[in-house]
This record gives structure tokens, sequence and C-alpha cells, in this order.
């Protein structure tokens, strides 16, 4: 597959400006999973893209689906594609998924959605969100921790439960945690439920989570700051916000992540996920300043969404993966970081 | 061996109709001694919904402290409501422990959430009363001691203690679903966790009593009392399945440690077991073990895990 000829190749030739706010030249789609071999029976979806930089290529990491054989039920498994660095051709689609769901009755039994990475040593951390079904309301979400030590290829759990899940003031839905090491101190970016509800009689009950932070020494054991929500609505109290992702640019550390209405959100257009951004000079005043620069184009793949962002840097660019229309049924794209605001 | 004189059984939840949401159980009895009164919470349920399945919610009977077999007054309301949609308590609370905490008392129960793929999972919720322990308002929505790396599932059956001004929660964790006749049954062992302020809790993350009867035998209400420099932990334990009858039912075991950490196990000296006949002849489970002006009890569950109500043993002689 190509990229979006029309950008321009390569894309990256001019500096970074500063002073007119975040701007991204969108590349286009980058990767169909439709067009490849998936693993365990998966046949669609590649979300909530996350990139393992290597020498001579990037590991791409996102999460597929497999319907259940009874009721077409989804179960969602990480996978990963590896690109060569101008993202314009695949090399290799992974054979197996990367880890497999968990045992019976435990918090990732009925899906991994999503999972992020972290070189640690010789390491790779695997921060995962585990899917497990209830009854009343459709699911109850916990972030996990595997390990890899042959480059992503698998992954161990540290252990059969969550490294984080719900607590006195984070009733439920902990999950989409994004892991840095900044100094000494490892930081986690994550969402937590601020509740379940019925729009409207006879219907699921629709969720609706923030976005909050935890600290840990060691990447295992983590404090939350609990139940803050560090980035503020822009469509009021029901937003509902996930996948955050940082990076720090030019001495500023700059978070995306994606946000929606909390209810009639998957067709109609104008309630359906964007691409948010805050900034923050010390990790724990952000302020909002989402910008129009990444909007969907018409008529195109992500026309009508644009959500699960990826940021990170590679050769000197700042890239964002992100996916579009349909959650990611049919993809991810990439942008490249043109203007950063001052 | 210590030797426990039966008294018989104590509450009858039938025997009070009136509240629609205790027409039976009195589970996981753990009591709370005041000037007049012994105050005993249990967890009782409404009937069964249309599918067969029940909720689960604590409240409490007084018994008379001159004649514990005389009941002075029954909660006229569960001390606590179920949770919110989708929060980890809303299909019930059970089981509960209690503890005086300065001014206020504090409870802190199992809530039970339903899922698809096994019946149910449990942690525990926190929860105070200020009040004198007629009603308790949650901490907060979710659990104070949830889910984690080496505890995956079901944490329940939580007995608060503070020790040495420590506080120290004895509780249980499942280790399996093990699928018994393709129905998924869940094994648990004692664990413990502790905390300077009974709310920040930091899990031993160790089994604390070795599996007698076989592997995947399970274990619950693990009650411990510190008495002649030791510490003595009565729980029960069943096998893993066909334990709704006598055979492989609840039994009640015994274990005693002076460190809270190494416990040896010596189910020969609990000294209770079933009865020939009567309320407790096939199961006892969930024992819980108080000092009353100078005696030691026993309340305890009998046959059908509690659906008839609990009963009380004396001991002869003292723990020490």
């Amino acid at each position: 597959m190509s990229a979006d000829t029309a950008s321009g190749w390569p894309f990256w030739t001019e500096p970074l400006d500063r002073g007119e706010g975040i701007r991204w030249k969108k590349v286009g789609k980058v990767f169909d999973p439709t067009t490849v071999n998936l693993p365990v029976g998966c046949l669609e979806f590649a979300q909530s893209p996350h990139a393992l930089k290597f020498e001579d290529f990037v590991r791409v990491f996102f999460s597929t689906r497999s319907a259940d054989s009874d009721g077409g039920k989804y179960r969602s498994h990480i996978a990963f594609v590896d690109m060569d660095k101008s993202f314009q051709s695949v090399i290799r689609v992974s054979s197996n998924e990367v880890i497999p769901l968990g045992a019976l009755g435990t918090f990732d039994e009925h899906g991994i959605f999503p999972m992020s990475l972290l070189r640690h040593g010789d390491a790779i951390y695997g921060y995962t969100t585990g899917w497990s079904r209830r009854v009343s309301v459709s699911v109850e979400t916990a972030i996990g921790l595997a390990v890899s030590h042959d480059d992503g290829v698998s992954f161990q759990r540290a252990g059969p439960g969550p490294i984080l899940a719900a607590s006195l003031h984070e009733p439920f839905l902990v999950g989409d945690g994004f892991v840095l090491l900044i100094g000494d101190t490892f930081h986690m970016w994550y969402i937590f439920g601020v509740g379940w509800r019925r729009y409207e009689p006879e219907v699921p009950a629709d969720r609706i989570y923030k976005i909050g932070h935890a600290v840990s020494a060691n990447g295992i054991a983590w404090v939350k700051d609990e139940a803050r929500q560090i980035v503020p609505d822009l469509l009021g109290p029901e937003e509902s916000q996930a996948l955050p992702t940082v990076i720090e640019i030019q001495g500023r550390y700059h978070m995306f992540f994606c946000y929606r209405q909390s209810f009639d959100f998957r067709a109609n257009v104008d309630r359906g996920y964007r691409i948010g951004h805050a900034y923050s000079d010390d990790l724990r005043v952000w302020s909002r300043e989402d910008d129009a620069s990444l909007q969907g184009t018409p008529g195109d793949w992500d026309s009508d969404m644009q959500c699960y962002p990826h940021v990170f840097e590679c050769d000197g660019r700042v890239f964002l993966l992100y996916n579009g229309n349909e959650f990611g049924r049919f993809g991810f794209g990439l942008a490249v970081l043109e203007t950063v605001m001052p | 061996m210590f030797k426990w004189e039966k008294l018989g059984k104590a509450f009858t939840p039938q025997e009070f109709p009136g509240r629609p949401w205790m027409s039976e159980f009195a589970q996981a009895p753990s009591t709370l001694v005041f000037d007049t009164f012994v105050r005993v919470y249990f967890s009782c349920r409404p009937p069964a919904d249309a599918n067969g399945q029940y909720v689960s919610y604590a409240a409490y009977v007084d018994l008379d402290r001159a004649d514990l077999f005389r009941i002075v007054h029954i909660a006229d309301q569960p001390i606590l409501p179920l949770g919110g949609l989708g929060e980890f308590d809303e299909f019930g609370t059970y089981p509960v422990s209690v503890i005086r905490a300065g001014n206020e008392i504090r409870a802190y129960y199992g809530g039970w959430t339903r899922c698809e793929s096994v019946p149910f999972d449990v942690v525990i919720g926190c929860a105070t009363s200020t009040d004198g322990g007629t009603t308790f308002q949650k901490l907060g929505n979710g659990p104070v001691l949830g889910l984690s790396l080496e505890e995956p599932f079901v944490l329940s059956g939580p007995k608060v203690r503070y020790f040495k001004d420590r506080w120290y929660l004895w509780y249980i964790a499942g280790r399996r679903w093990k699928l018994v006749d393709g129905r998924p049954e869940p094994v648990y062992k004692i664990r413990a966790a502790t905390s300077a302020d009974g709310i920040g809790w930091v899990p031993m993350n160790l089994d604390l009593i070795k599996s007698r009867i076989e592997d995947d035998e399970a274990q619950a209400s693990p009650d411990v009392t510190y008495a002649g420099g030791r510490y003595h932990m009565f729980f029960c334990y069943r096998g893993s399945r066909d334990y709704r009858g006598k055979a492989h039912g609840y039994r009640i075991g015994y274990a005693s440690s002076t460190d809270l950490v190494t416990w040896t196990r010596d189910d020969a000296l609990a000294g209770i077991e079933v009865s020939d006949a009567g309320w407790d002849a096939e199961t006892i489970s969930y024992p819980h073990v108080f000092e009353l002006d100078g005696k030691v009890y026993l309340a305890y569950l009998g046959n059908h895990v509690g659906r008839y109500g609990f009963g009380l043993a004396v001991l002869d002689g003292t723990l020490g």
C-alpha cells in the first residue's frame, strides 16, 4: 500500500516552525488490516496503533478483532505490523497475537485493547487494557503489565491480575495506560470511568470516562492521583476522553487524546471522536488547546472520525498515528508535525 | 484442642417477616459489643429474581448481652444501599466485618458484581457509621481493596482487625476458576493485607494457610483473635466439587501464628464439628470468635451456608 502521494514525499524536509499552534500535515492512511493476513482469525480492525522504533523499521502494535462464533461479540487481540521508516511499505505482519487473552474470570479474558509500549533496559513493557464482560453493563476494564524480551514478538504477563484497576474513587473502567519514564519517575496517563448512564430506556448503558495520572518508581506499583481529571472538558461534563499519549517537544509536554460525546457517538458524525490536545510545563497542570489542524478529509478514510492517537518521535520528526472512521475498522493513518506552539 | 459447647441457633430470619430484603439467609456473622446488647451484623437476601439470582444486603440483629438468645432489635433497613449501575457492589454486600475506629464504626464488605463467563466477581469496599452502626456511608463508589497483579478476582470475606497500632485485613482471593461439570467454581485462599490507616492497603501476596484436603480446597472466613501470646485463626474450608452437601461441604479449621505471617494449621484443634442431627448437621462455616463478659463465643453458620440463620457456641476455658 502507499501513503497519500498528494502529501508530498519526503514529508519532513522543512524545519519545525514555531508560533502557529500545533499543525499536522496529513500523510494519509498507511495500513489497512483487510489487505493482510491477521493472526487468530481476525479480519478487520487495526485500532490504537503504538509505534516501537528499531534501527531500520518501525514496529506498530495495534488491536485487531475476532468475533465469537456464537453471538458475534468481539474480542480484541494485539498484533503488530513492521513498516519501513517512511511508512510506505509493510515489511511483516505478526503471525500470532503477541499475548494470549487472559484465563477464565480474569480481567483481560475478553480482549486486550489497547497496549502501549515502553522500552526499559533490555525489556519492553507492554501496558495492556484488559476487557471482561459484565451483565448489567457491557464491560469492565483494568490495566495490566506484560513484558517482552524478544523485541515485542511475545509478551509474558507480570501476573494474572491488573496493575491498575478500580479503586475507592475510580469505581470502574480504568484503562488506556500510556507510560513515559521522566527522570527517575514513571508517569502513566490513563482513563477512569465516572459514570455508566442509560440515556434511553431499553438501550445498553453508555460510559463516561476522563483522563487521569499516576506515578511509579518501578513501572509496576503505581500511585494514582486518585480521581483527579487532569484535562478540562470541552464538551461539558458528559465528554468522554480516551487514549492519552504524551511527548516532550522543545521543553514542553504535549498530550494528544481523543474525545467525544458519551452517547449517539458511533454513527452521528457530529458527536464522534475528535483528536484533542493539551500541554503542560510541570506534568501537573494541563492547559487544553484543541487544535483544528487535524480535521477529517471529506470523502476520505478519516472523514467522520479521528481517534486513538499515538504521538512519537522518529529520526528527528514528530509523528501522529491515529484511527479514522469506524474506530479503525479499516486501519490507521499518519500525520507529521509541521508547527508547534511556542 | 479447643472445646466448644454448642448453644444452638440464635437467629432465624424466616421468623421475622415484614422485611422483604431479609426473607432468608443470615450469613457471615460479625459482632460489635454495646453496653446492653451484642450487635451481630450479617448478610441476608430477598427472594431470588425471575432468573433465580439473588442480591445480598447487610443488616444486623441486637442480642441481649445478658441472654444472647433474647433478640432485642432487628435492623429496620439494610445498613448499606447496593451500588449504582456498573459499580462493584451493584448486586450484593456480603460479607461484612465491623470495627470501632475512634467515634466511628467502620464496615468492610464484599461487593458483588455479575459477569458473563463466570457468575460473579467480588472486591472489598469500606463504609463508616457515625450513628452507632445503624447506617453506613460508603467511603467511595469503588473498592478499598481491588484487583491487583497477584489477586486477579474474587476478593471477598473481609475480616478487619487492629493489632499493635496496625490495621489488618484478612480476606480470601480467588486463585482460579475451576470448571466442575462445565460450571465455573471459584477456588480461593486466605490472604491478608496491612495498612496504616485502614484505607490504603498493602497486600501481603501470600497464601497464608496451607491447603489440606486437596490443592483446590477453598478457604473462607479467616477470623483472627489474639490471646495468650499467640494469634488464633478460625476459618472454614471445603472441597472444590459437590461442596453443597455434607461430604465435601464447609468445615471449620484452625491455625495459629506468633508473627501474623507464618501460620501453623491444625484443624484437629478447632474443636467444633457438624452435629449428628439438626440445623448444623451437614456443614459448619463462617466462624466468628468474640469475647463477652469473660467468655469466648463462636458465631457460625450451619446447613445451607446460613440460609436459616446463625448459631452460637461457647468455649470451655480460654483461647490462651
